[in-house]
């Protein structure tokens, strides 16, 4: 096999490693927001949610240095406008996606302290597991990689 | 090289072809780590997570897959019309897929009777995501390095 295709063997597969783990944490996380759970039932969604960090943290890794790998062996411009918008997006989708892994830390160490307390849901594990804000930034930061994967595919401005 | 020399009219059938791929691949390792996990702790704590499991599988992974299988044919039907000429790669996309739609349906039925914490199926299902998770790294493989051409 050439270059190009262990390339974008790897680079595809940082692909399904991204895109899978964020399926995996919007499951998780979905689960737990869409029914009134008692709090052990929160934490041990959240607690799952740990198996998905290092799939996206590998996937973040892939898709961004080989991608990077490919565009100069293939001989596509880095000013190219799908490859700079690619780039932005995964900046941002990975800095919204730290952002709300934090949140989740939080709110997963909240319910698990609720759950040793009884196991009774509170006012503030409640807003936390619904907060408008995070939802979006949550949801914003994963749809942000499939809109990478669309510009991947249709390569605007080629 | 095939992205450089690809028709506009190809697009749309792999974006969703591979987009149902990725996320037949995450509600498949969604289902193996519920799985496992419903397997530890107490019977209420098996028994939501087995329940969880079931609508994951059903509700999720079973449309993902539906997705990538039917996009398949789709840019398959294009980009080797009538089915001519098909290269060994595409070959592999069937070998796994097929036997893949069978292991969804498996651990569908399954997931159903291994709701409740008593009973013992439930322990196969996640290995079943696991040997499909395999087949779909073997696919990704022979779709995108496209080996031998």
């Amino acid at each position: 096999m050439s270059l190009y295709q262990w390339l974008l063997f790897f680079h595809v597969t940082g692909a399904f490693f991204l895109i899978g783990g964020i399926v995996v944490a919007g499951t998780l996380n979905l689960a737990a927001i869409l029914k009134d759970r008692p709090p052990s039932q929160v934490a041990t969604l959240y607690g799952l949610i740990r198996f998905a960090v290092p799939l996206i943290g590998v996937g973040l890794l892939l898709t961004l240095a080989i991608g990077l790998w490919l565009v100069h062996n293939v001989g596509y411009s880095y000013g190219d406008t799908w490859i700079v918008l690619a780039i932005v997006l995964w900046v941002v989708a990975s800095a919204l996606g730290n952002v709300d892994g934090k949140y989740q830390r939080q709110t997963g160490e909240l319910a698990a302290r609720l759950a040793a307390e009884g196991d009774v849901s509170s006012p503030e594990l409640r807003a936390r597991l619904r907060n408008p804000r995070a939802l979006v930034i949550s949801y914003g930061s994963g749809l942000m990689a499939f809109a990478v994967l669309g510009l991947m595919i249709w390569k605007p401005g080629v | 090289m095939l992205a450089l020399v690809r028709p506009d009219s190809w697009n749309l059938p792999l974006f969703l072809h591979v987009l149902g791929a990725t996320l037949t691949f995450g509600t498949t390792t969604t289902v193996a780590v519920v799985g496992f996990a419903g397997l530890q702790g107490d019977r209420e704590r098996a028994a939501w997570l087995r329940s969880l499991n079931f609508w994951v599988a059903f509700g999720l992974l079973v449309p993902s897959f539906i997705l990538m299988r039917g996009t398949a044919l789709w840019i398959l039907d294009k980009e080797f019309p009538g089915g001519h000429n098909e290269p060994g790669w595409v070959s592999v996309g069937f070998a796994v897929s097929e036997p893949g739609a069978l292991l969804v349906l498996l651990m569908v039925i399954l997931a159903w009777f291994g709701r409740s914490p008593r009973s013992r199926v439930a322990v196969a299902i996640p290995w079943l995501a696991s040997i499909l998770l395999v087949g779909l790294a073997i696919a990704w493989y022979a779709m995108s390095a496209k080996p031998g051409s």
